[in-house]
């Protein structure tokens, strides 16, 4: 049986040899060509998503005024940031509303500002001590002007997600869009059969440290990303529900506002898009055969969100070629399904990714640590400090 | 024949008048109502207009001279295509299928024809890529 290691794959890339495939192709490759020749011509499948990421934010560092100021309160463009930090560091929080006029504008606009090259309204306050005598300052910042700036996501690129509807007799405003009463519609948020944590569904190539396609520039794979969880259901292969996140790392110099784009769901609130390609390096017949799965091979529950409970069961389970054909059968009625994840821009990384490989701008990195392989996530309950003990 | 959408707006004296059929036997029009709407300062109707060119131009000014504020629609809702993921949330909330999915390129194309100016889109997706038009 074939196999191939990391380097052998580097030193393809770097005479320019690689085979490297989007998903898609390889789906398409494997069906005509079978599972054991595309396995022996494909060096790299490359993937991608583009979704709303609510948890994801930056880390900046301002550089010190004249006096300097230990800053204890910071407003980007009147939007609250993070400063429990050292003295003129702060993590600017993409779901953040900007105080005073309500709910339209937050974090993820101030960071796809600042994308975009454009000045950001700085303003702090300190309490003044003897070796940061200053006690508020009022400037403006970009991306030229800063020390470091890069965002750290603690939960994106979730394996797999819920299907969203809703079955009472009201519009329900919700993190996956509006939901229509009386199974009015139905959202979802994967790109199935693109999606990066779907096609190394063991994450046997996914860890620490591996380097990523993130928001148009190079970003790597922190840690395990916040509710990270590995016991899930799983359907040929494929978790069938939410199960593994990463924790994402990466310079917002070199980013695009094309793949990072603030989002406001209406009465729900603010997030952010991003964009995560990542290579799925084809070690062997195995990774071909996950890389290559379909979505009418990949399945996600769907979930009534009128019930408001952590524990609402799946009433079903539909596979992303239902969804993604427009329409979904629930309960014997046809319901119009909407992705909040553009596939779109979902191809447009994979297409970018293997364009970088093969012009050698991207290699790929063996994980310096895997991913957990037994975690399940846990609940949080009103407690007394001997029942958490 | 052509097709065109106008949103009509009465004054309370005029709610009672037998306007839209007059429309319809007068000048030979055919029309849909897309939206109605009656408030304390009057009603207010959307609808669209099928018939000959001449005899929409004569309608219009038959309902002007009664006292009808007519207001042409063309564009009330834009789509900025920058601003557009193509994600398709808007698909599904469009009551009219004014949006519909492209399964060819995966991106969304907005049908302004078959538009009713109800303004879901609006307030439904979430990068603000679908405007009123000011
Ligand atoms: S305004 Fe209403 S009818 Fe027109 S595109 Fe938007 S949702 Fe559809
Ligand atoms: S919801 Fe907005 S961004 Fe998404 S497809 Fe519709 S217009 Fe484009």
């Amino acid at each position: 049986m074939l196999k191939r290691t990391y380097e052998e794959i580097n030193a393809k890339i770097e005479k320019g040899d690689a085979v490297v495939m989007t998903a898609e192709e390889a789906i398409q490759l494997v069906e005509s060509q079978g599972i054991e020749k595309a396995t022996k011509e494909v060096d790299v499948v490359t993937t991608g998503t583009f979704g709303a990421m609510c948890s994801s934010g930056a880390f900046i560092n301002f550089g010190h005024a004249e006096p300097p100021i230990r800053m204890s309160k910071v407003w980007l463009n009147d939007v609250p940031a993070y400063t429990g930090l050292a003295a003129v560091d702060a993590y600017i929080g993409a779901t953040e509303e900007r105080e005073g006029d309500g709910h339209e504008y937050g974090g993820a606009h101030v960071i796809e500002s600042l994308i975009a090259g454009e000045a950001v309204h700085l303003r702090a306050t300190g309490r003044g001590t003897d070796c940061y005598p200053r006690r508020d300052i009022d400037t403006y910042i970009s991306l030229k002007s800063v020390n470091q700036a890069y965002m750290y996501n603690p939960r994106n690129a979730y394996q797999n997600y819920g299907v969203a509807t809703n079955s009472s007799e009201k519009a329900l405003f919700t993190y996956m869009g509006k939901l229509l009463p009386h199974y009015g519609n139905a959202t979802y948020s994967s790109a199935g059969q693109l999606s990066p944590l779907l096609k190394d569904p063991q994450m046997r190539t996914i860890g620490m440290g591996t380097r990523i396609f993130l928001g148009g520039g190079i970003g790597y794979v922190a840690w395990e990303g916040t509710q990270f969880k590995t016991n899930i259901p799983y359907r040929n292969g494929v978790p069938s529900s939410s199960g593994r996140t990463l924790a994402v790392i990466g310079d917002l110099r070199g980013m695009s506002t094309e793949f990072i784009r603030a989002l406001d769901f209406h009465g729900y609130g603010l997030s952010m898009a991003v964009g995560i390609g990542i290579p799925i390096p084809i070690l062997d017949q195995d990774m071909m055969t996950c890389a290559a799965r379909t979505d009418e091979e990949i399945f996600a529950p769907v979930l009534d969100y009128s019930i408001q409970s952590r524990n609402r069961k799946p009433m079903m389970e539909v596979s992303y070629a239902q969804l993604r054909s427009g329409t979904v059968e629930l309960f014997g009625k046809k319901v119009k399904t909407s992705s909040l994840s553009s596939y779109y821009k979902a191809k447009v990384i994979a297409e970018r990714l293997k364009k970088m490989i093969n012009e050698k701008q991207f290699t790929l990195t063996r994980p310096a640590v895997a991913m957990p392989t037994d975690r399940s996530q846990k609940v949080l309950e009103v407690c007394s400090k001997e029942e958490v003990l | 024949m052509s097709k065109r959408k106008f949103n009509l707006y009465f004054i309370p004296e005029l709610v009672n008048e037998p306007i839209t059929y007059i429309l319809v036997k007068d000048f030979d029009l055919k029309f849909n109502i897309l939206r109605a709407e009656v408030k304390e300062k009057g009603g207010q109707l959307l609808i669209e207009v099928d018939g000959k060119p001449a005899q929409i131009t004569k309608g219009v000014a038959y309902l002007q001279g009664m006292g009808v504020k007519v207001e042409e629609l063309n564009e009330f809702v834009t789509k900025d295509e920058e601003r557009c993921t193509n994600c398709g949330m808007c698909v599904s909330i469009c009551p009219a299928d004014a949006i519909e999915m492209d399964r060819q390129n995966w991106k969304v194309i907005f049908h302004l024809d078959k538009c009713i100016a109800c303004g879901l889109c609006v307030s439904s997706c979430p990068p603000k890529a679908m405007k009123l038009k000011a």
